[in-house]
């Protein structure tokens, strides 16, 4: 049974919700929070008020909230036009739906955002367990931390927001990106460990550095185990995104694995897009 | 004893400057492959070893490898390679262009401390 939080939801849209929702999920309501939390929800339904920017605000506090998972965020306003939605979709939102759309066409959404992301077939974890073994050993071995991986997922349509990831393009038989998305404090305690430094002496530079670093790491060690393999990739340099709340998008429509790790209490996400040339699937099919 | 640690990433020089200065050595930092070729050519008689890393700017890690190994001002310069380029190929390659060493990130202390002497012992005792 799909789990749905409904916050800030007046009587109103309680209602309208319900009724679109149909039965085909449990929903709670709450107020909004600090420190909420979003673990084991399938979707965010948060109505919008009038303040624009508390509502940006909140937006952006439940994707640290969502830790990386590909829960999507449905805000829903009263409105019938001039309703500008592009503040609240940079934020952080995944769809934005007016109590005056057609309830057919909202449900139709509803039930769309509803369908999980795929789960990773067997033989695709030959290609993911080398990154996630990686990962984490490249963290135990350079910051003495311990890593738990905790799931993967498949999207099509995943935007991963953080506040500084690790961008590495891959070329060569395989091509595609590798990108590692970190919120602050903890891309801040793992440049702490790997310097030997206390937290309050790492600066912004120093991450930006660290998390090109990591991402470098994880490419190379990697591609290693790929030689003789459809997966084999080349590497350049690596490039850093920062900001708060910034977001990863890939391509439309291709395939991209979501590895969630966790270091203490906080997650970071690890996402994979990797297609080997045609020529190379085909001798991985021949061969199979 | 002077090493010039050339590395794109200044968290990496940091670690390798702490393993090296705990060794009593002086750690010389670059960040790029440019900068350690014009260092070795204003500075390079005081350098006893250089470590590179492979994929920096300007300047790669193998180029600089191979600038040195056709210079005879820098021939007999010991240099450790510290790549996260760890493929058998790339390490053949950099050992047939002149490296004594080669170490594959990620690394520990006491790795990285390990194959520093084993290159500085390699090139004593030669």
């Amino acid at each position: 049974m799909n789990k749905i939080l409904g916050i800030n939801c007046s009587p109103k849209v309680e209602t309208a919700v319900s009724e679109l929702i149909d039965g085909k999920g449990h929903i709670e309501y709450e107020r909004f929070h600090d420190g909420i939390v979003l673990d084991g929800y399938h979707m965010i339904i948060l109505e919008i008020g009038r303040k624009q920017e508390q509502v940006i605000q909140q937006i952006r506090k439940l994707r640290y909230a969502s830790n990386f998972q590909n829960i999507p965020i449905v805000l829903i306003h009263g409105q019938k036009k001039d309703f500008s939605s592009q503040p609240y979709m940079i934020a952080g939102a995944t769809e934005i739906l007016s109590l005056h759309d057609p309830s057919a066409a909202c449900r139709q959404i509803l039930n769309g955002h509803l369908i999980p992301g795929r789960e990773p077939l067997e033989e695709e974890f030959d290609y993911l367990n080398p990154f996630i073994k990686n990962t984490c050993h490249i963290l135990q071995t350079m910051a003495s931390v311990d890593v738990e991986f905790k799931e993967v997922y498949f999207s099509n349509t995943i935007r991963i927001f953080g506040d500084v990831s690790g961008i590495m393009g891959l070329t060569g038989n395989a091509e595609g990106t590798l990108v590692v998305t970190f919120f602050w404090d903890l891309a801040k305690f793992i440049v702490a460990k790997m310097m030997g430094m206390e937290e309050e002496h790492v600066d912004a530079e120093l991450i930006h550095d660290g998390v090109s670093e990591f991402i470098n790491m994880i490419s190379g060690s990697t591609k290693r185990e790929f030689v003789g393999k459809p997966y084999h990739f080349e590497i350049s340099l690596p490039s850093v995104v920062v900001g708060p709340g910034h977001q990863i998008g890939h391509f439309q429509d291709t395939s991209v694995a979501v590895l969630i790790f966790q270091v203490k209490n906080q997650c970071f996400a690890l996402h994979i897009c990797i297609n080997p040339k045609a020529n190379h699937a085909n001798i991985r099919l021949s061969a199979g | 004893m002077k090493l010039l640690v050339a590395d794109d990433s200044r968290l990496i020089r940091g670690i390798i400057d702490k393993s090296v200065t705990s060794m009593g050595f002086e750690a010389i930092q670059v960040e790029n492959g440019k900068d350690a070729w014009n260092l070795l050519n204003t500075k390079g008689e005081d350098i006893n070893m250089v470590l590179l890393d492979w994929n920096m700017p300007f300047l790669n890690g193998i180029d600089v490898l191979r600038n040195m190994r056709s210079d005879d001002r820098f021939n007999h310069i010991p240099v450790l390679m510290i790549s996260t380029e760890s493929e058998d190929d790339r390490i053949r390659e950099a050992l047939t262009i002149g490296a004594q060493g080669y170490l594959p990130k990620p690394f520990t202390s006491e790795k990285l401390i390990g194959a520093i002497h084993t290159v500085l012992d390699q090139a004593k005792n030669k």
